[in-house]
């Protein structure tokens, strides 16, 4: 059995040790450094793309039940209109806010807000129809403050700033591409069917017989990472790996 | 029965606390037969010592008020912000006045397996424990009982304080209070010598245990090794965060009053208070040069006693605040760390500031200093 030891420190640098956390802590007296939300009377600032409540917009939902089929937590169920259409409803007892029946969602019909203090009665109260989704929950806003955490280079510092956040997202910014590549991760167990050479549109995929072996290559400038050989690989041994 | 009242108004009237600036309002309530007597009663040295300071009312204030400024402090130094709900605009400063009201109108539940008199008697008798000691310190020159031997009396009171604890966790009759109470036993066992040891090295520099007698010199530079040992041996005592073994919140929940509630509960909880309080004033006395200072021209001709008391208090909200602020920078002990530390270093260095006052006094005896 190993035995962990402590790391054998002198008298002097142990004092050095004392002195210094006594002098942290009478500084941060004086001068505190506050990491904490009071939370009714301030309010984080989220960024716009936070998972919160969502709501629906009927008029550009076409019907296609993506947000049903793709939900993870099987909290969205489809419910027949009068209008003989069919509308998602949200059970937030199951939602798990992964916001995927949004990324889903192909016309915008779904979309996010930053609220995310709704309580409800009980459970069947959290069955939220598609009547209530089209409209914001009723939330009574205490804050008067905006709390937003900044970085810089030594320490967390918080900066309050005397406004409302805006809890609506009008328009959510565009998810920023990843320049990502294909890259072969078990060389060995190549099988040389050449699929993902047939496959290619850009021809970045090469191969070469050199002493009875197959070589194949992957050219990286011209990849333009669109995953299909990654798909048709029969070996499964090619990976998207960020550029 | 008139004889035998002069004679007590002449016993009283003899050792008064003298305060200049309000001995005009003193000698207008003296005209009013019944009210003079009255104040002339609570102005008599031994009973102020008794009720207003360092008795019975300072420490009902510091009571309300300091576990606010610990909370608050320590809220400070670990970047949350502390109660502040109650009276926003005063920082939630009648906090514990909240707390006490609420522990009031709590039901006292005494459990089934519970020894029933002894467990709601040892909570209330440990607040009486709490407040004899005080009649053997003095605030500047205001003491209850001036006896030859007070520093000793002093420590053996406050050495019933454990006893009380070792009762409660007796008489809850529950596994964790009763791992509280042997944890409480074994530090107990631990902090006691050395901190004996420190006190009697001081006694033996000063050359008097009469509180009232001790020179206004500050031990903590004639003798800082023994002032050291006393300081731990006080967070010992009082279990505060580095040493807060016996009440160890994660492992043995609350440990000896893990079963009480209500306001039983309330006065267990002000304990370790009062004793901080308790150790802090003998502190002041032995090490901070009592209720000396330097003197203000203008205050201290007007202020008279009160001077030495506000000196006094000064220096004990001052020990009091380092006291707590050791749980934000120290995490907890383990028992046998403890127990190492108590009977290891500690005894050592006690042993070492008693040879140190040993060798002061032979010294100054000879002339040397």
């Amino acid at each position: 059995m190993k035995k962990v030891t402590v790391q054998d420190q002198g008298v002097v640098e142990k004092a050095k040790c004392h002195a210094a956390a006594i002098g942290v802590a009478m500084k941060e007296s004086v001068y505190p450094l506050t990491a904490t939300v009071q939370y009714p009377r301030q309010r984080k600032k989220m960024p716009d793309n936070f998972r919160g409540y969502i709501l629906f917009d009927p008029d550009k939902c076409i019907n296609c039940w993506e947000c049903a089929f793709v939900c993870p937590a099987n909290a969205i169920r489809m419910k027949e209109a009068p209008n003989k259409k069919y509308y998602p409803t949200i059970d937030y007892g199951k939602c798990i806010f992964c916001h995927f029946c949004i990324d889903s969602c192909t016309d915008g019909a779904l979309r996010t807000t930053k609220i995310h203090d709704v309580a409800y009665k009980d459970m069947d109260e959290m069955v939220t129809l598609t009547e209530e989704m089209i409209e914001p929950p009723e939330i009574v806003r205490e804050d008067t403050k905006l709390v937003e955490y900044l970085i810089d280079d030594k320490d967390l510092q918080m900066k309050k700033t005397r406004e409302v956040d805006n809890l609506f997202v009008d328009e959510v910014p565009p998810s920023v591409e990843i320049p990502v590549v294909s890259q072969c991760i078990d060389g060995a167990s190549c099988i040389g069917c050449h699929v993902c050479e047939y496959v290619c549109g850009s021809g970045a995929i090469s191969s070469s017989i050199a002493n009875g072996v197959m070589n194949m290559a992957i050219d990286t400038d011209m990849c333009t990472g669109c995953g299909l050989c990654v798909k048709e690989c029969t070996m499964q041994i090619l990976k998207l790996v960020r550029k | 029965m008139q004889e035998v009242i002069n004679e007590l108004l002449e016993t009283m009237m003899s050792n008064q606390v003298s305060v200049p600036v309000i001995q005009p309002v003193i000698d207008m309530a003296a005209q009013i037969p019944m009210m003079g007597l009255g104040i002339s009663f609570i102005l008599w040295t031994p009973i102020f010592a008794l009720l207003i300071c360092p008795g019975l009312s300072t420490l009902g204030i510091f009571l309300l008020f300091f576990p606010w400024i610990e909370r608050k402090l320590c809220a400070r130094i670990q970047w949350r912000v502390g109660p502040r709900e109650i009276v926003p605009w005063l920082g939630g400063l009648i906090q514990l006045l909240a707390d006490t009201l609420r522990f009031l109108f709590q039901e006292v539940i005494v459990h089934k397996d519970a020894h029933r008199p002894y467990f709601l008697q040892f909570a209330f008798l440990s607040f009486a424990a709490a407040l004899l000691p005080l009649l053997f310190i003095n605030a500047g020159d205001v003491i209850a009982i001036a006896s030859p031997y007070g520093i000793q009396l002093l420590l053996a009171l406050v050495c019933l304080f454990p006893l009380f604890i070792l009762g409660l966790g007796w008489a809850s009759n529950s596994r964790f209070a009763f791992i509280g109470s042997v944890r409480e036993a074994f530090m107990y066992f631990a902090y006691e010598i050395p901190f004996i040891i420190a006190v009697l090295a001081m006694v033996i520099l000063f050359g008097t245990s009469n509180p009232i007698l001790i020179p206004d010199k500050w031990g903590i530079i004639l003798n800082p090794i023994a002032a050291f040992t006393f300081f731990v041996g006080a967070a010992m005592a009082t279990s505060r965060m580095p040493f807060e073994i016996p009440e160890a919140d994660q492992e043995v929940a609350a440990g000896p009053h893990v079963e009480y509630s209500g306001i039983a509960f309330g006065l267990i909880y002000v304990m370790c208070y009062e004793k901080a309080y308790i150790l802090s004033t003998l502190m002041v006395v032995l090490f901070l040069g009592g209720g000396s200072g330097p003197d203000i021209p203008g205050l201290t001709v007007h202020l008279g006693d009160l001077m030495g008391i506000v000196w006094f208090l000064l220096k004990v909200i001052i020990v009091m605040t380092t006291m707590f602020v050791l749980r934000t920078i120290y995490p907890r002990y383990r028992l046998d760390q403890g127990l190492t530390i108590g009977w290891g270093a500690m005894i050592a260095i006690s042993l070492v500031a008693l040879a140190w006052s040993i060798v002061f006094v032979f010294m100054q005896q000879g002339g040397v200093l």
